[in-house]
């Protein structure tokens, strides 16, 4: 008689130096089921997920496995016990080949020498009996997102793994290829796998997901039949408290034009087609224009090509009237504003004091510095004035090194700062990426608030949530080109999804698709 | 701008020294083993030669010879103290050299290209004006400007091929090292500049004072006689705290900081990136040419011209210095004077025992070799408590909360 | 022609080997700046062994019955001494960059000044000079191949294959163009090749999938160690009449510049040896490189300074890095220490 749970974690606690990631949670996984793993951004999903996998050891509680006391501690006794997971950011190697990435680790030899052949069949069978389509030759780095996530999927099952973990599979998906990612979860689990599914979408669990367990700052919650529930009641759960899903904004009132693009061609570095292809629009005061596609479609060469941190090769950009195609980052400065994507790699130097970044545009204006030397006294005026306005929490205030404030407490930062360098343009880049709920709300409301002062906003996002609630207008880039404009009030996410695939694009070659 | 709360700074500050004082007396303390090893090895050598030498290695700067029964003698030694003074003259402006280009984040392993290129426009100059003509302190003066220049220039060749070409400095600083060795040795070659008045040595250039061109002594003769110690200790230690201001209270120094700390946050800001490494690189290359003709212009140090076989040792050890220094400019002071001293040992060793001056050298590579990771040691000290704050580690849900706290406790 | 091919050989051949040894440790992730360091190091153990045996008598017999067999022998034992010592040697570099996680820079250019401070050291009280030598003999009496060896007179003719890569030829170069093609398959074709290469492009997806990256980084720079080493030696004994003076003239960064230049892939670097040892070797030998074989030595006449030929090596790789450098992909995770906590 075999277990009913085939895994069970329980009264799992790990810690990390100040601070308890993981404290006593326990989940139990059905043999079969699809068991939703739900919480937000630093609820403890991934870590909780690293220690069942063996990246993590736990300092407390136990895993077990159809009932059996087990030891994970390395990926290689994960496997060993049939657990494979699809990571968030994908683990492949972007220079190997597709067949290279799923045999790596598993690979089969004689004398040390590779035997790719039967490795081959293997995959081709396994990607024709699930309807995983992918290249076995083609580099990673030259395939698409979605065809890499396939190819993390076919590893899994090149290693016969019967427990499949998904991180948070949907964030680089269309809708259309999220639903057919539901129905392979599904069609595994009918063959008697078991999934754990992690994701803070309710609309996704609530559509595929048996159970759900609750996660919520390290703590356990609970775990309730998906039947059972609905997406406020597990919103609650998740959050604590009851939780405004939809952004509350009047409507726009577009002004002039501050932003004008004619035809901008930006290269790419990855390939030798443009990674922004001859694309034209414009933005007005007054409204948030919001840039939407899957990830890697030409949104963020965009970015760099608009604000000056890439070169285009071809185009105008018009901002308040002046011509700054080819002007520095300093002058394109002067009447725009940047939340950047990254800000890790852009938005911050880490090893500064919060108050070193809150200037890291104004240093040079006369009243932060005298002949050459900076004022400290009028930055630390300033930053504390700034850190007050926008409530941005550290350690030490002013001098805290921006590398130990928290995720969230960095981009309030680069927000205050950005915004309150009070230019017509503001060029927001995925601003609530990896952000809990709390921040999202404080930072959408920012953006709005803007908008309502007569500020131009461009939004970057990936998020079809924040797309939807949050724009005005929606452009949809498509490899490259912008495919369609819509109005977020007269679409529906389906028909988003549509133009993001590049199923549907607008104007006269409506027709191919 | 460098705001930190008086605490952390006492604690960064102490924990920097003790992590040098330590890589210190590692370094020394291997030193002492391999003489050790070899004074017992070795039957002509021996336990108490062996004895002797450690004892070097730790007293050099004060020994004072060996007695008439052979025993090493201990004491004030004018001579050792003001000849560290003066060796440590062109170590502290290639430390200030190295730790400049660290702080923009770059490595210039090309402080002996620099400071190669910095004699030869010095010497040239300095020999070159006749001071018949021209006041002696305005060809001085001149050679001064004219070793910083070419030493600017040099640095600032492999800044632009890393800047515009995207080409590791630190190849590039090894290339124009060693195009250096043999340029300088070409422009030599043949030239009236060598010294054949003394004739018992070969491819030596005339010392600066044949041209009545020297360093002033400022009186410091006084206070070390029979050295060599000169007033350019002093310009070393007043270039030394404007390079501390320029680093910490000027807006370029904050460019150049922000530039070293994260190169795309610094071009996110409008900040030209691509001027800041020349710049950065340039100031390197001056003050590495600063030290050579700091050291050369003193008007008794003979340049050995046919160098194309070899680089100066002053220029890599700029490295150690800024190591030991943890790239701080007044700290440098004190790490270039504790290189020299290292010299003087060696010299001391050559003089006193059997054993040569290499064996600093390998002191000093165990002290790179610690500082390598003594950075790390020290930064996974203050970091503690804050450990997955990297981008690699944003995917998971741990590590918002776990900097939250660390920024708590910090 | 022959003697021009000869000499560049002598120099591409070392090249070639070490910048293997870079690629194979840029390769699982690690940066080897320390390659020239090694190289000396390498040089000096080589050297020494060949002394010390000499001074023991042990090849003695065989080189007064002239078995050169024996001493061939002899020189792959000194080559295998070296390589041992260099791959021990490049430990240090391992534990600090792997263990420590130090800044792999710093780490190298640290060992790149105790090799030369080391073997300086060790070379004086050793032998009360700067340079150790050979104990007795010169490289070429010992070691070099010659047609005699094969039956022919010294007037014979042997044809220009022959006399180009069987006479006055060191058995050294073919074991390590030997070592080059089979170190070059085992990074493509095999198991543990592919292991590496994973390691250092993205060592997270390597550590996910159950391989130990520290590990991986550990053999990889002790390969490169040993190849560093053994082709240290192998420069000294071809090129230095087999004589250590704690220096190599840069060469190992050059090599690092054409595995740079190469791209990090082995065919391209053996072509890029070649043309590297081109130019070393004139920069060694433009006084008597006879092209044509009229007896004009035209590179001498031209009146260029010598500086010049001896510049040229460092001024060519730094224009050549120039040129290349856009195109040029290096291994992803090279130089970033990795941190299993930090996955």
């Amino acid at each position: 008689m075999q277990a009913e749970n085939i895994i069970e974690m329980l009264h799992i606690t790990k810690e990390f130096p100040g601070i308890v990631a993981n404290d006593d949670i326990t989940l139990q996984l059905r043999r079969g089921e699809i068991h939703a793993l739900l919480g937000e951004n630093g609820a403890g999903k991934s870590t909780l997920m690293s220690v069942l996998f063996g990246l993590y050891q736990p300092e407390k509680g136990e895993i077990r496995k159809n009932g059996q006391v087990v030891k994970i501690n390395d990926p290689n006794d994960a496997t060993a016990l049939g657990i494979g997971m699809v990571h968030q950011h994908f683990k492949l190697i972007d220079v190997f080949t597709v067949l290279d990435n799923i045999i790596l680790g598993a690979e089969t030899t004689k004398l040390g020498f590779l035997q790719k052949k039967e490795a081959r069949k293997k995959v081709q069978a396994l990607s024709e009996r699930y309807g995983l389509k992918v290249d076995l030759d083609a580099k990673v780095e030259d395939i698409t997102v979605g065809m890499q996530q396939r190819v993390e999927i076919l590893k899994m099952l090149y290693r016969d793994n019967e427990i499949l973990i998904f991180d948070e599979p949907t964030a680089v998906l269309t809708p259309q290829e999220i639903d057919e990612l539901m129905d392979i979860m599904r069609e595994f689990a009918k063959e008697g796998k078991s999934i754990l599914f992690i994701s803070h979408k309710l609309n996704e669990i609530m559509a595929v997901s048996d159970r759900v367990t609750v996660l919520r700052k390290g703590k356990y919650i609970g775990t309730v039949d998906t039947k059972d529930t609905d997406k406020q009641a597990l919103s609650n759960m998740m959050v604590g408290r009851p939780v405004q899903l939809e952004v509350v904004k009047d409507p726009a009132k577009p002004g002039d034009v501050v932003l004008q693009v004619e035809d901008l061609t930006v290269p790419s570095h990855l390939h030798k087609r443009n990674a922004v292809n001859h694309v034209s629009f414009e933005a007005r005061a007054g409204e948030i224009l919001c840039i939407a596609g899957i990830d890697g479609n030409g949104q963020s060469e965009l970015i760099y090509g608009l604000t000056g941190l890439e070169k285009a090769s071809h185009g105008k950009v018009t901002l308040c009237g002046k011509d700054i195609s080819h002007a520095s980052i300093r002058r394109r400065g002067e009447n725009m504003s940047h939340i950047p994507e990254d800000r890790h790699k852009h938005g911050l130097v880490l090893d500064f004091t919060l108050e070193q970044n809150l200037v890291l545009q104004k240093y040079r204006e006369p009243r932060f510095q005298h002949n050459g030397f900076i004022d400290r006294g009028a930055v630390r005026q300033y930053a504390q004035q700034l850190i007050e306005q926008y409530d941005v929490r550290s350690g030490q205030g002013p001098v805290t090194i921006a590398r130990s404030m928290s995720g969230g407490n960095q981009q309030k930062a680069i927000i205050a700062r950005e915004v309150d360098r009070d230019l017509p343009l503001i060029v927001a880049v995925q601003p609530t990426r990896g952000l809990d709920v709390g921040a999202i709300e404080y930072i959408h409301s920012q953006l709005v608030a803007e908008r309502d002062k007569g500020k131009a906003v461009l939004l970057v996002s990936l998020e079809l949530d924040e797309v939807m609630s949050l724009s005005d207008r929606i452009l949809v880039m498509y490899e490259g080109e912008i495919v369609g404009e819509l109005d977020p009030k007269a679409t529906t996410v389906q028909e988003l999804g549509l133009y993001m695939a590049g199923a549907k694009r607008m104007g006269k070659e409506a027709e191919r698709a | 701008m460098k705001q930190r709360g008086p605490n952390l700074l006492e604690r960064e500050g102490t924990r920097s020294v003790l992590a040098s004082m330590i890589s210190i007396i590692i370094g020394m303390l291997v030193g002492s083993i391999l003489i050790l090893i070899m004074g017992l090895s070795n039957s002509s050598l021996g336990l108490s030669s062996a004895w002797d030498g450690i004892r070097l290695v730790f007293g050099g700067l004060f020994s004072t010879g060996r007695s008439a029964s052979g025993a090493l003698t201990w004491g004030f030694n004018s001579t050792s103290i003001g000849n560290m003074l003066f060796r440590a003259t062109p170590l502290i402006m290639t430390g200030l050299s190295v730790a400049v280009a660290f702080k923009t984040g770059l490595f210039n392993i090309g402080a002996p290209g620099q400071y190669l290129m910095g004699t030869a426009a010095s010497l040239i100059i300095a020999l070159g004006i006749p001071s018949e003509t021209v006041p002696a302190g305005l060809i001085w003066l001149l050679a001064f400007l004219g070793g910083a220049l070419a030493g600017a220039i040099w640095g600032a060749i492999p800044g632009m091929l890393k800047a515009f070409l995207n080409i590791n400095e630190v190849l590039a600083c090894i290339m124009t090292n060693w195009i250096a060795a043999n340029l300088v040795t070409w422009v030599f070659d043949g030239s009236n500049y060598r010294n054949l008045v003394e004739n018992t040595k070969s491819a030596y250039i005339y010392k600066t004072a044949y041209n009545n061109v020297a360093t002033p002594k400022l009186g410091l003769d006084a206070i070390f006689p029979n050295s060599q110690v000169n007033g350019g200790i002093i310009i070393a230690v007043v270039l030394a705290v404007l390079v501390y201001i320029l680093m910490t209270k000027t807006t370029l120094g904050y460019e150049l900081k922000a530039c070293g700390s994260n190169r795309h946050a610094a071009r996110y800001a409008g900040i030209n990136d691509k001027r800041n490494i020349v710049l950065s690189m340039a100031i390197a290359g001056a003050l590495s040419g600063i030290a050579a003709s700091l050291y050369y212009l003193s008007g008794n140090t003979e340049f050995f011209w046919a160098t194309y076989q070899s680089l100066p040792a002053t220029g890599f050890n700029g490295i150690p210095v800024a190591l030991l220094a943890v790239n701080h400019p007044i700290g440098v002071i004190f790490t270039g004077c504790f290189m020299s001293m290292l010299d003087i040992v060696g010299l001391q060793l050559t003089n006193l025992t059997a054993y040569n001056e290499y064996i600093t050298d390998v002191i000093i590579s165990v002290i790179v070799y610690l500082s390598a990771f003594s950075l790390v040691i020290k930064m996974m000290l203050t970091k503690r408590g804050k450990k997955g704050k990297t981008p690699t580690r944003t995917a998971g849900d741990a590590p918002a909360q776990t900097a939250e706290k660390g920024g708590e406790s910090a | 022609m022959t003697f021009l091919i000869q000499q560049t050989l002598i120099y591409a051949i070392p090249l070639m080997i070490v910048a293997l040894a870079g690629v194979y440790a840029e390769r699982s992730g690690i940066i080897n700046l320390a390659l020239e360091g090694i190289m000396i190091f390498g040089a000096f153990v080589g050297v020494l062994f060949v002394n010390l045996t000499q001074q023991a008598g042990t090849f003695d017999a065989a080189k007064a019955a002239g078995d050169w067999v024996a001493l061939q022998g002899f020189e792959l034992l000194a080559m295998l001494v070296a390589a041992i010592m260099g791959a021990i040697f490049s430990l240090l570099l391992s534990f600090a960059s792997v263990n420590l996680k130090a800044d792999q820079t710093i780490g190298g250019t640290a060992l790149n000044l105790m090799a030369p401070a080391l073997v300086l050291f060790l070379i004086r009280i050793i032998a009360n000079q700067n340079t150790l030598q050979m104990y007795t003999g010169d490289a070429a009496s010992w070691f070099m191949i010659k047609k005699s060896l094969f039956g022919y007179g010294r007037n014979d003719e042997m044809g220009f294959l022959g006399s180009t890569f069987i006479d006055k030829v060191y058995l050294a170069t073919y074991v390590c163009i030997l070592l080059f093609v089979i170190l070059s398959i085992i990074l493509y074709k095999t198991r543990f090749g592919l292991r590496l290469r994973s390691c250092g492009e993205n060592p997270q997806a390597a550590d996910s999938l159950g391989i130990n990256v520290y590990k991986m980084r550990y053999i990889g720079t002790t390969i490169s160690g040993a190849l560093a080493g053994m082709g240290g030696f192998v420069y000294a004994l071809t090129t230095a009449n087999c004589a250590s003076t704690g220096d190599v003239a840069g060469f190992g960064f050059l090599a690092l510049a054409v595995m740079i230049f190469g791209n990090w892939k082995p065919l391209n670097i053996a072509g890029a040896s070649l043309l590297f040892g081109l130019f070393k070797c004139v920069a060694a030998a433009y006084s008597s490189i006879d092209i044509n074989g009229d007896g004009v030595f035209l590179l001498a006449q031209i009146g260029i300074s010598p500086h010049f030929y001896r510049m040229l090596p460092y001024l060519i790789t730094l224009i050549v890095l120039a040129f290349t450098s856009k195109k040029s992909r290096a291994p992803k995770a090279e130089g970033i220490p990795y941190d299993k906590g930090q996955r």
